[in-house]
C-alpha cells in the first residue's frame, strides 16, 4: 500500500521543461494527488501522447506509457479494460488532446471509461517551437500565424460537456493544491473525468497564460451545483471569466460495468468448450 | 461417373444463390466430402447479382477448380456478369430457368463448348407452391440432387436444421419445394448416367471460412482483448469475436477507427493481455504509426489484414496480394515486425495461434496477411484438432530481475522480460521515444544503434526457431514455383498435375514471410535453374521482396496479375508446362 508520501513517486529523471513552465505545477499536483490516493505505485498507470506535457509519465515512479501524438486515450482505454483494477490517468497537451486526438474524446465519453484525462493547455505547440494550437486565441501571432490566427480557438470544457463527459473540471498550474484536489476527485469519479488545466508556456507565450489566470479566472463556490448540467453549460459559456473547479459531475454506468453486465448475461446461457465451438461447424 | 465436381450458380440478389450454395456445401460436409465454395458479388448492400462456385470431391480440395462441370443460371443477364469467373467446360451441363426469355442464340455461353442445356421451370414450380417468386433455389437443389445423385437425405437434413428455428411450416414448405424439383426431374428429364456424382461417405467435415477459422484460432490462443473497426472483408472476424469474447471473459471493443483499435490493443497488451485487431488494407494504412510504436516500445500485438483489391477503396469485395509491401515496410523508421501468411482456411486457425505465440514471446507486432479469397470462402476440412492448440506465455521478470529492473535489457536474444502494471518493482515507462534499458528517453546516437540492434536481434532469434515454409513437388526438379498466401492451393494442384504429366517441378510456399527464412529458401533454390514466381499483384511486390532477400536463379519467370479473380490451376499449370518443356515464352 502507499505510505502516503509524495516522495516515493518522484523519479531521478530531470524534466526537460523550460524554467517557469506550467507543467512543473501539474507534475507537483500529480505527485500530491497520488500521495493522497490509497493505491500502490504498481497499480497506477500514466499514459501520454507526444509533446512537452506528454513527457510527464517519464518523471513519475509508476507504470507509464509515452506513446504517439494524440493517441493516449485509446491506449489508456486498452490499459484500463485489460486490468480494470488499475488507476489510469491520461495526460496530454492541447494539440494532443484537441487537435490530432480530438476525435477520441466523444467516444471515450460515450463509453464512460473510468480514466482521468488531464489536458495541459498552454495554447501553443511548444515542443515544436511555437506554432499555433487549437486553443491559441484568435488573432494571436505565432510562428505559423505571422499575420494572426484566423481560426477560432476550441474550448475543452464546452466540448466535454457537449460530448457527455461525466466529470468535467478546470484548474490551473499555479494553484497546485486546488489542482491536486481536482485530480483526486477525478480519479475517484467512476467514469471518464476530463480536467482542463491552464498550464502556461512562458517560452512561446510569455506571461500571457499567467496573466489570463490572474485576470480571467474565478473559483466556483457552493452556489454552483455540479449535478446541474444546464448550470454547467451556462458557466462554461462565460468567456470573460473562466470558472475553476468541478463544473459537472454525473454518476452513470462505466464501460467496465456494462462489459461485466453483458458478460454475465452472455455466460448465463452457457460457455462452450473449444471442442463444442469446433463442433458448431460440423453439420 | 464423377468424383470431383465443379459447379457454378449465378443469379439476382433475391434468387438465393448463396443460400443454395451453403446448403450444398453443408450437405457435402455431412457426407464426409471435401468442398470449397467461393462467393462473388459486387459491393452493393442488397440486391444486385451474385454467384458462387463450389467444388466437391472425395479427396482434399486445393483450389476452386477451373471450368465448370455444371452451371446453374437463374437468369442469363446476371450470368453474363460472371462469365469470366464461371467459365464452362467442354460438354458442361447447364441448368437454367425456362422463365428466362433469352432466345437460345443469345445465351452467353461459348458454342464451342457444346453445353448440354436443360431448361427447368424453376420459377413456375416455386410459384405453384409459394404463390410468389421465392423458393427457386430450393427447387433447384431438388433438381440437382436428383440429376446428379447427391444423397437427398443429406440436403434435406441441412434444410431441416437451417429452418428449424422458423417453425415446422417453413421446414415443410422448403422440403416441399426441394421434393417438387426432384419430382420434376423424375417425370420430365431423362437422367443420364454420366452425370452421376459418385462418392463414398466418410466422417463429417467442418464447414468454415478463413475468417471464422482465424477468430477461433484467436480464442484458442487465449486472446483476451480484441478491438476492431468494421471493414470488408475482415468484418466476419470482428463480428464473430464480438459474440465469442464475452463468453471467455475477454474484452471486445468496437473502436472509433483503426488507429484507436490498434491503440487499445497496445494498451491492453501493455497491461498483460494477449491482444489482437483485424482490418483490411485501408485500415492497416491508418495503423502504420501505431505499428512503429509497437515495434519500438516492444509491445506484443497481432494485426490481421484480410487483403482486398487496392489501392484506396479499390474493389473491397475482391481479393489481391498487394498489401505485402505495406506489411513489410509500412511505418517510418526501422521497425522490426513479423509477417505471417496463412495459405488456406485451415491455416487461418493455426497461423492465428502461432502469431499470438510469436507476438507474446518476441514482443513485437505480428501482421497476419490473409486475404478475401481465404477469409470469405467456405471450405469443408477435417475438424481442427483441439489437442494441437498452442497457448504461449510472454517472458515476465523473475524476482531476481526486479531489484534493478531493466525493461529493455540489452541481451543476446534481444528478448527482454516484460513486466506489466500490477507487478511491484517492475514499474517502467513504455516509450515510443528512443530509450535506454530502463525506458528513460534518450537521444544518444549510440544508444539508438544498440537498441535498433537489440530489436532486430529478436528477428534473428525467431528466424532460427520458426522455419515456416511448405515444400511441394519433386526434389530433383530444375524448375521451381514460389508463391505465397492464398495462391498456394492452385500452385500445389498445378504442381501435382504437372507431375502426373511427367513434368518435374518443385514448389515453395512460405508462411513466414518476414523475417526471411534464409536456410529453407537456400536449400530450395540451390538445385534450381529457373524459378516461377506467382503472385496477385500488378507491380510484382513479392518478386521484388524475394530479389532483395534471396539469391534467385538468373532465369526468373513472373506469373502475376491484378486481383479480382483467384489464380486457376490451369493458369499456373500452363505456365509450368511452358517453362519446363521450353514452350514459347509470353
Amino acid at each position: 500500500m502507499s505510505d502516503g508520501s509524495v516522495k516515493q513517486f518522484k523519479k531521478e529523471v530531470k524534466p526537460v521543461w523550460c524554467p517557469g513552465c506550467g507543467n512543473y505545477g501539474v507534475l507537483s499536483a500529480v505527485f500530491q494527488a497520488f500521495g493522497r490516493l490509497d493505491v500502490p505505485r504498481e497499480d497506477i498507470v500514466l499514459v501520454s501522447g507526444i509533446g512537452c506535457s506528454s513527457r510527464l509519465p517519464g518523471y513519475v515512479n509508476v507504470y507509464g506509457f509515452n506513446s504517439v501524438h494524440g493517441r493516449s486515450l485509446p491506449i489508456a482505454t486498452g490499459v484500463k479494460l485489460a486490468k480494470p483494477e488499475l488507476t489510469v490517468v491520461a495526460v496530454g497537451g492541447d494539440g494532443d488532446a484537441l487537435s490530432i486526438g480530438g476525435g477520441h474524446i466523444p467516444h471515450i465519453a460515450r463509453r464512460n471509461v473510468d480514466i482521468t484525462f488531464l489536458i495541459m493547455d498552454n495554447s501553443i505547440y511548444a515542443l515544436t517551437k511555437g506554432q499555433a494550437s487549437p486553443t491559441t486565441p484568435f488573432d494571436d501571432i505565432t510562428t505559423t500565424s505571422t499575420y494572426g490566427t484566423i481560426d477560432e480557438p476550441l474550448d475543452a470544457v464546452s466540448l466535454a460537456l457537449a460530448y457527455g463527459v461525466s466529470f468535467v473540471a478546470r484548474g490551473h498550474s499555479a494553484d497546485v493544491k486546488h489542482l491536486a484536489s481536482l485530480i483526486v476527485e477525478g480519479i475517484h469519479h467512476p467514469g471518464f473525468a476530463l480536467i482542463h488545466i491552464i498550464s502556461p508556456c512562458i517560452t512561446w507565450r510569455g506571461m500571457k497564460g499567467y496573466d489570463e489566470i490572474k485576470e480571467r479566472t474565478y473559483y466556483l463556490d457552493e452556489r454552483h451545483d455540479p449535478a446541474d448540467k444546464a448550470q454547467a453549460v451556462a458557466v462554461s459559456l462565460e468567456k470573460e471569466r473562466l470558472p475553476l473547479g468541478i463544473i459537472y459531475r454525473e454518476r452513470r454506468p462505466t464501460y467496465w460495468e456494462r462489459i461485466l453486465g453483458q458478460r454475465e448475461d452472455a455466460k448465463s446461457r452457457g460457455v462452450p468448450s473449444i471442442e463444442t465451438l469446433l463442433n458448431q461447424f460440423v453439420p | 461417373m464423377r468424383t470431383d465436381l465443379t459447379l457454378g450458380i449465378a443469379g439476382s440478389g433475391g434468387d438465393g444463390v448463396i443460400v443454395a450454395g451453403d446448403f450444398l456445401v453443408w450437405a457435402a460436409a455431412s457426407e464426409g466430402l471435401y468442398s470449397f465454395m467461393l462467393k462473388s458479388f459486387g459491393s452493393q448492400i442488397r440486391g444486385g447479382e451474385s454467384s458462387c462456385k463450389i467444388r466437391v470431391g472425395e479427396d482434399p480440395i486445393l483450389s476452386q477448380g477451373d471450368k465448370l462441370d455444371v452451371l446453374v443460371a437463374f437468369n442469363w443477364k446476371d450470368y453474363a456478369k460472371f462469365r469470366s469467373e464461371l467459365e464452362i467446360k467442354e460438354g458442361a451441363v447447364v441448368l437454367c430457368d425456362s422463365a428466362d426469355p433469352t432466345p437460345d442464340e443469345d445465351i452467353p455461353l461459348p458454342r464451342s463448348a457444346h453445353p448440354v442445356l436443360y431448361k427447368i421451370p424453376l420459377q413456375q414450380i416455386a410459384a405453384s407452391r409459394t404463390g410468389r417468386g421465392p423458393g427457386k433455389n430450393m427447387v433447384m437443389l431438388g433438381v440437382l440432387s436428383e440429376m446428379f445423385g447427391f444423397h437427398a437425405d443429406a440436403i434435406q437434413a441441412a434444410l431441416r436444421k437451417r429452418f428449424q428455428k422458423k417453425g415446422d411450416a417453413v421446414v415443410d414448405l422448403n422440403l416441399g419445394l426441394f421434393e417438387a424439383g426432384a419430382a420434376y426431374v423424375r417425370e420430365h428429364v431423362q437422367r443420364r448416367d454420366q452425370l452421376i456424382f459418385s462418392y463414398r461417405r466418410a466422417e463429417p467435415k467442418m464447414v468454415i471460412s478463413g475468417n471464422e477459422a482465424l477468430a477461433l484460432g484467436a480464442i484458442a490462443a487465449g486472446v483476451g482483448f480484441f478491438a476492431g473497426y468494421p471493414i470488408t472483408p475482415a468484418s466476419e472476424i470482428i463480428e464473430y469475436l464480438a459474440r465469442l469474447m464475452p463468453l471467455y471473459d475477454g474484452v471486445w471493443v468496437q473502436a472509433e477507427d483503426e488507429i484507436a483499435a490498434l491503440g487499445m490493443a497496445l494498451g491492453a497488451s501493455y497491461s498483460g493481455k494477449r491482444a489482437m485487431t483485424a482490418t483490411s488494407g485501408p485500415g492497416l494504412s491508418l495503423m502504420n504509426e501505431m505499428i512503429g510504436l509497437a515495434s519500438l516500445a516492444e509491445i506484443p500485438v497481432v494485426i490481421v489484414d484480410v487483403q482486398r483489391v487496392g489501392p484506396s477503396t479499390g474493389m473491397p469485395t475482391k481479393s489481391e496480394q498487394s498489401d505485402l509491401q505495406q506489411a513489410l515496410y509500412g511505418t517510418h523508421g526501422d521497425a522490426p515486425r513479423v509477417v505471417l501468411a496463412p495459405a488456406d482456411v485451415e491455416d487461418c486457425f493455426t497461423v492465428a495461434m502461432d502469431a499470438v505465440c510469436i507476438a507474446e514471446e518476441y514482443q513485437l507486432p505480428v501482421i497476419i496477411l490473409s486475404d478475401q479469397f481465404i477469409g470469405q470462402r467456405k471450405e469443408s476440412v477435417p475438424k481442427f484438432d483441439a489437442n494441437r492448440i498452442k497457448v504461449c506465455e510472454r517472458p515476465v521478470p523473475g524476482p531476481g530481475e526486479l531489484s534493478n529492473f531493466k525493461r529493455y535489457l540489452l541481451n543476446e536474444s534481444g528478448i527482454s522480460p516484460m513486466s506489466f502494471p500490477g507487478i511491484k518493482h517492475g514499474e517502467y515507462t513504455a516509450a515510443g521515444i528512443e530509450h535506454d534499458e530502463y525506458g528513460n528517453p534518450t537521444s544518444s546516437p549510440q544508444m539508438h544503434e544498440q537498441m535498433n540492434a537489440k530489436r532486430f536481434r529478436k528477428l534473428e532469434t525467431l528466424r532460427r526457431r520458426w522455419p515456416y515454409v511448405r515444400r511441394y513437388g519433386s526434389s530433383g526438379a530444375e524448375v521451381g514455383v514460389i508463391g505465397w498466401g492464398s495462391s498456394k492451393g492452385a500452385i500445389k494442384e498445378a504442381i501435382l498435375r504437372a507431375e502426373e504429366h511427367g513434368i518435374k517441378v518443385a514448389g515453395l510456399v512460405p508462411q513466414l514471410i518476414y523475417p526471411p527464412a534464409y536456410e529453407d529458401f537456400e536449400a530450395f533454390l540451390k538445385p534450381l535453374k529457373k524459378v516461377i514466381v506467382v503472385e496477385m499483384s500488378y507491380s510484382a511486390q513479392f518478386l521484388k521482396y524475394l530479389k532483395s532477400s534471396y539469391r534467385l536463379p538468373d532465369d526468373v519467370v513472373l506469373l502475376k496479375r491484378s486481383g479480382g479473380i483467384p489464380f486457376t490451376v490451369e493458369e499456373i499449370y500452363r505456365k509450368i508446362e511452358q517453362e519446363v518443356t521450353g514452350g514459347v515464352r509470353v
